[in-house]
């Protein structure tokens, strides 16, 4: 009897345990996700919204690869989806807006983005939204003084407006990161412009510099950047052994030094080899 | 005086007694051994090795550098010798030319062994840049052992077609054999001048192509930017070293067949004498090259210098190190200096430590400057630090070395190891010599 109910008691305490398994199982805590995401334009190019999603997992920031996203334009109350994306392995991923006219802004003329995340096995969902006003840069090269200047105004797209007190970065194009110039802070006119003289000893290649003016991350219009090309830097020579005879080209660019003094020394002992050989069968109809 | 015939009954090839045999079978397995280790290294990969991103030439190279040092020896005692007109070199050139030939031999397979996928060999041919001193290798491998070939097979005409006749009754096949190799040789004057015409010119030739593998196999080394191998003095330490090895594996070898074949008459303890005089100068020259190339790094004391020298020193190869200096060079001069040193059992003892520092010497110079790099890697596993090869590695460098020794015993016993013509010509002119006084 007492063997039995032991039994029992031992069956049931097992079974009850498995069930608290499966209940814990189906409660694993699920992470939250952080979306961040940014408004990016480039004048006469693409425009776009960078987004990277990341979470904390046992209290480290870690990046959310491979989910899905769900990018929408929010209007009001009233949602359009646009498109989805995936993050990628470093949880970034990037939606190129088509057109602006494409989507539609509200009566200020801010336009409304929304990236959802609808959650998954491991990851709670999220959202994140982003709104901006199209803005505008205009930027060319001035001379005055024999200086060259750039010259750049900032003015909102669609009143045409010029838009004054906002910092605007210029920067000029490099390898790696921009070289920034001028001032830290270049801040508009009340014509939304700036000059920023540009110093004559900024090397590029055949002597062209790639200018470019940013609003960075502006919380009304997001990061703005026009690109200008400018023949105002000192001509870069690329010093490159690519085409030349030099000790690391490839067999077919080898020096000549060392395709005549090795290969006369190979070709003079085989010759001399085959006049032993030669040698031989003289010996041998002799 | 010994006629020709005497002579000739004397240093022809003989069958093997029983040690000879047993050593042929022992060489035979110890070669079976290292063909099947292999075979199971080039299905495996060279994960059967110990060898890493920082030991990334191992003992397979060190065997190969020691395999070319040592067929260095047809350079330095069959040419230099005979240029030099050094008349007591007769009995020993043909066992330098043996040793030689085995030896090139050996170098040429060991570097395929190195290879990771040797199926990809023609690449080296196909796809390689002559700014590489790989690819110079590649060319003067072959090349010398052609060469090596040729100055074996020329003196050895008159002595086959003497085979010839010699073995007619006893053994017809052998006899039909040594006549092939003869090329019809009559010894007329026609094609005696020819075959003293292309000696001459042969070691004259072989000079400054043995002196250009052992440069090339030296800027394998120098022309990497590395600790211990950065130096503008490898080509002439290679050579003096390839001097040792060679005439240290000449002494060794003679040694064991004047034993074997009972050739005290012919090669006698003035032979050692001499062959004591020339191992001494060498080890000297060597000895000298070995001082230039450790105390002036020392001297100057540059840090990496210094970390790799104190490895050697007085650090995890310093009983090898000391062992290669003063076992393999030191002592041998001390004892070669003295007349008592220079007979045969004394030669022969050098002559195998010689022999053993030149191979750990080959060892000491790939090794250690490879562990100490100038740029370390970051996040390697600490046994990378260290090497010491596989048992794959071993039985491979043993089946090489016992390949060569294999070469060396069947051209042995196949071939007359002491010229059988030459030492006739040189008897017969003696006599006529005395006769005239």
């Amino acid at each position: 009897m007492i063997f039995r109910f032991g039994f029992l008691a031992f069956v049931t305490v097992f079974l009850l345990n498995t069930n608290f398994n499966k209940v814990r199982a189906q409660e694993v805590k699920k992470n939250a996700v952080r979306i961040a995401a940014d408004y990016v334009k480039v004048m006469d190019g693409e425009s776009y919204i960078n987004i990277k999603a990341t979470s904390r997992v046992d209290k480290q920031n870690v990046v959310v690869p491979d989910i899905e996203l769900i990018i929408s334009n929010e209007i009001g109350d009233e949602e359009q989806e646009l498109g989805k994306v995936k993050t990628n392995m470093q949880g970034i991923s990037k939606f190129v807006l088509k057109s602006l006219s494409d989507i539609k802004p509200d009566t200020s003329n801010t336009y409304t983005i929304a990236v959802a995340f609808n959650g998954n096995d491991l990851y709670k969902r999220a959202s994140k939204s982003v709104s901006f006003k199209d803005a505008s840069i205009t930027a060319k090269i001035v001379v005055e003084d024999s200086i060259n200047y750039v010259s750049a105004t900032l003015m909102d797209a669609v009143t045409g407006n010029p838009i004054q007190d906002q910092s605007l970065t210029v920067q000029v194009k490099r390898l790696f990161r921009p070289l920034m110039i001028g001032e830290e802070f270049n801040n508009t006119d009340e014509e939304g412009s700036i000059m920023v003289p540009v110093e004559n000893d900024i090397p590029g290649i055949d002597g062209i510099l790639t200018l470019e003016v940013v609003l960075k991350e502006n919380e009304d219009y997001g990061t703005v950047k026009a690109a200008l090309d400018a023949p105002i830097g000192v001509t870069f020579v690329h010093e490159s052994t690519f085409d030349q005879r030099t000790m690391w080209s490839p067999r077919k660019k080898t020096p000549l030094f060392l395709l005549i003094v090795p290969n006369l020394i190979t070709f003079g002992m085989w010759g001399f080899i085959l006049y032993f050989i030669m040698k031989l069968f003289k010996i041998s109809k002799s | 005086m010994k006629n020709t015939d005497k002579i000739l009954v004397d240093l022809a090839p003989r069958k093997f007694g029983k040690v000879g045999v047993l050593w042929t079978i022992l060489l035979i397995i110890v070669s079976l051994a290292g063909i099947i280790a292999y075979i199971d290294q080039v299905i495996k990969g060279q994960i059967v090795t110990n060898m890493n991103d920082y030991a990334l030439w191992g003992i397979y190279i060190s065997n190969f550098v020691f395999f070319v040092a040592t067929s260095f020896v047809g350079t330095i005692v069959v040419s230099v010798l005979r240029l030099t007109k050094n008349a007591w070199r007769t009995p020993l050139v043909r066992i330098a030319e043996i040793i030689s030939v085995a030896a090139i031999i050996m170098a040429g397979l060991t570097i395929m062994i190195d290879m990771g996928r040797p199926d990809r060999l023609m690449n080296l041919f196909i796809h390689g840049r002559m700014q590489s001193p790989i690819i110079w290798d590649v060319i003067i491998i072959p090349t010398y052992i052609v060469i090596s070939l040729l100055l074996l097979y020329f003196p050895l005409l008159p002595d086959l077609a003497l085979l010839k006749k010699y073995f007619k009754d006893k053994k017809p096949g052998l006899s039909k054999f040594y006549g092939k190799l003869s090329l019809n040789w009559t010894g007329s004057e026609a094609q005696k001048s020819i075959q003293l015409k292309s000696i001459h010119i042969l070691a004259i030739f072989v000079i400054p192509v043995g002196f250009i593998l052992q440069t090339i196999d030296a800027w394998l080394f120098s022309t990497l930017f590395r600790v211990g191998w950065d130096s503008t003095n490898m080509g002439a330490y290679f050579i003096s070293g390839a001097s040792v090895a060679g005439v240290g594996a000449l002494v060794t070898v003679v040694y064991v067949i004047r034993k074997a074949y009972k050739l005290d008459e012919y090669i006698t303890d003035f032979h050692f004498d001499k062959m004591g005089k020339f191992l001494v100068l060498t080890c000297a020259i060597y000895l000298y090259f070995n001082i230039n190339e450790y105390l002036i790094p020392e001297f100057t004391s540059k840090k990496e210098e210094v970390t790799h020298l104190n490895h050697l020193f007085t650090g995890h190869y310093a009983p090898l190190f000391w062992f290669v200096i003063i076992g393999g060079l030191v002592i041998p001069i001390i004892i070669l200096l003295f007349k008592k040193g220079r007979k045969p059992l004394p030669m022969f003892i050098v002559g195998l430590l010689v022999v053993l520092g030149s191979w750990w010497k080959r060892f000491l110079i790939v090794t250690p400057t490879l562990l100490n790099p100038f740029l370390p890697m970051q996040g390697v596993p600490e046994s990378w630090h260290r090497y010491f090869p596989s048992m794959h590695e071993w039985l491979i460098t043993g089946g090489t070395l016992a390949m060569a020794l294999l070469i060396i015993t069947i051209l042995v016993r196949y071939l007359p190891v002491i010229p059988i013509q030459r030492t006739a010509d040189e008897q017969e002119l003696l006599k006529t010599e005395n006769t005239i006084k």
